[in-house]
């Protein structure tokens, strides 16, 4: 359904894509995670039509992007990263205006408007002027206007930034929903967690680049290992094991694919009452990040917005 | 071209303009008191012009008429960047709508709500002022369908080449007065400095306030008022033109700031 190719793009001397590749074909969910400035929403405003590439190719439904970009747009749903709604106006208003832009009969429209309405429970606040929702509320009817023409190709752009977790229940479960009923989906998200509850393949991007796709557990088992974490009152002791130990102030990580195992040979080695907790973490798409990038998540984000303070700053 | 997208998006501005009357409203009621203010002043600068039976109504309300209709040059570029403040525009961008359907939907609410507010004070202009309409109504009409085109067209030039609210305020409001002013809406060309008068028939609401008064006065008809229409027109395929050229659909605009 969506085929990208060597797709490059530039702010200045910013590089903001470095040649991606990546496809999404029909039925499936696609996450597309990075941390902030890692080029999630340039490659989904490049595929929505929004932004120019440098170079590279963008198909969707086998059409060229560039060149019958309103045949594209028509096949594509997008809700953007912003919230975006006209406030002034009832939610039942923004849904018949952006249903029909999409291509909808005002007569077909109306049923469908209640049907995506019922599946995201906003029934009750069609008639609602859309600037006094909540929050949450904007959220959904935001995520909604994307679904109104069911459309082959959904790009959601950190589509639960800001949902309670309600929201973000019903938001993922449309998701499911859509994507089994033949949509693909390419879901830009920050959240590593909210991924591992998707389920869904993970593109992993990191300065532009695709560093690694697949499912959770199978790149968990590819790229992380577990880890056993040990917290000591006072001093960390040395337990003898080098080569996987590592000691971060009175924690001792030791990585290792037997957890009960290295256990069982760590535990004799230490006195009881110096211990204060043992811990085995599960591997996750944290670790895989860790292992492909050679930062840690959270780092990424503090380092991008690090440089966003000193571009504001200069 | 998708004519369903350009009367929806048209159809929803009517909407949002409706939601807050208040711009719309201020544009007929303030030029009301504004000709009820000056209308006698007038009466003598017309009479020194020749027309000694006139009342002063027939410059005072094409003038404010004309002059409020220029605040429809800032209102045409404040449908865009409010889309910009709501998020909503690269979510119409987004649509399968082509960036000139979009553009017709949002430019022709304004058009008409310039041509409906020139249309009332014309027509309010009789019983309120005493405005008789010598000529013929039709060139009215035409004269002020061709003056909304061009000044809406002025507006998305100022649009156009605006990046923040501010510039649009800025440009749009003391452009649009300035442009009234110079063109002999607040005050008739006759009593204008030398080198005023000189610059007017560079500015298109010179050409409006010349139909006007050639309807107004001078029973003027269709074929009296063809060389003011025409100018317009050209001043309105001008600035089409530069907005067209100017116009990035992709660039961000700074609603606040």
């Amino acid at each position: 359904m969506l085929h990208i190719e060597g797709l490059r793009k530039s702010y200045g001397d910013v590089l903001a894509l470095g040649g991606v590749d990546l496809d999404v074909h029909a039925g499936e969910i696609v996450a597309l995670l990075g941390p902030n400035g890692a080029g999630k929403t340039t490659l989904v405003s490049i595929v929505a039509g929004l932004r120019r590439a440098d170079s590279g190719v963008v198909r969707v439904d086998g059409l060229n992007a560039l060149s019958r970009s309103s045949e594209v747009r028509r096949r594509i749903g997008l809700a953007p990263q912003d919230t975006g709604l006209y406030p002034v106006v009832t939610v039942r208003q923004n849904f018949m205006l952006f249903g029909e832009l999409a291509g909808i009969s005002r007569a077909a429209l109306r049923p469908r408007v209640e049907e995506v309405a019922e599946a995201l429970d906003l029934t009750e606040l069609l008639d609602r002027q859309a600037g006094q929702l909540s929050g949450g509320q904007k959220r959904r009817v935001h995520t909604a206007l994307a679904l109104l023409h069911s459309p082959r190709l959904l790009l959601l752009d950190e589509a639960t930034t800001g949902a309670d977790v309600e929201t973000r229940t019903r938001l993922l479960d449309v998701v499911r929903q859509l994507a089994a009923d033949g949509s693909a989906v390419l879901y830009s998200t920050h959240y590593l967690a909210e991924v591992e509850t998707l389920g869904s393949d993970v593109v992993l991007l990191d300065r532009g680049q695709v560093i690694v796709r697949g499912g959770v557990e199978e790149l968990i088992a590819a790229h992380a290992k577990p880890v056993v974490e040990l917290t000591f009152e006072g001093v960390v002791p040395d337990v003898g094991l080098n080569g996987e130990a590592t000691v971060d102030g009175q924690v001792l990580r030791l990585v290792t694919d037997d957890p009960a195992a290295t256990l069982v040979t760590v535990l004799p080695r230490v006195r009881a009452d110096a211990l204060q907790s043992v811990e085995i973490v599960r591997p996750s798409l944290e670790a895989v990040y860790l292992a492909l990038a050679g930062r840690r998540y959270d780092e990424a984000d503090r380092e991008e917005k690090r440089e966003v303070a000193n571009v504001s700053a200069g | 071209m998708y004519p369903r997208a350009s009367l929806a998006v048209l159809r929803h501005e009517f909407r949002v303009m409706l939601s807050d009357p208040s711009t719309a409203i201020f544009v007929v009621i303030v030029p009301l008191v504004l000709v009820a203010l000056t209308k006698d002043l007038f009466a003598n600068q017309l009479s020194e012009d020749g027309f000694a039976s006139a009342n002063g109504s027939e410059f005072a309300v094409p003038g404010m008429a004309v002059a409020f209709a220029s605040f429809s040059v800032g209102y045409a570029g404040f449908t865009f960047f409010r889309d910009h403040g709501w998020g909503t525009w690269d979510r119409l961008r987004a649509t399968p709508a082509s960036s000139v359907d979009l553009m017709i939907g949002k430019v022709l609410p304004t058009v008409t709500l310039t041509v409906v507010q020139l249309a009332l004070l014309f027509l309010l202009g009789k019983p309120l002022f005493g405005l008789e309409v010598s000529g013929s109504i039709l060139a009215l009409i035409v004269l002020i369908v061709v003056l909304a085109l061009s000044l809406s067209a002025f507006g998305m030039l100022v649009t156009a080449i605006s990046r923040t609210m501010n510039q649009l305020n800025a440009i749009g409001s003391v452009g649009g007065m300035t442009m009234a002013m110079l063109g002999g809406a607040w005050v008739p060309v006759s009593a204008m400095p030398g080198w005023a008068a000189a610059i007017a028939p560079a500015i298109p609401t010179y050409w409006a306030m010349k139909g006007f008064q050639s309807v107004i006065l001078e029973d003027g008809g269709i074929t009296d008022v063809a060389g003011a229409i025409l100018v317009m027109i050209g001043f309105g395929v001008l600035f089409t033109v530069l907005a067209a050229w100017k116009f990035r659909f992709e660039d961000a605009k700074v609603y606040f700031g």
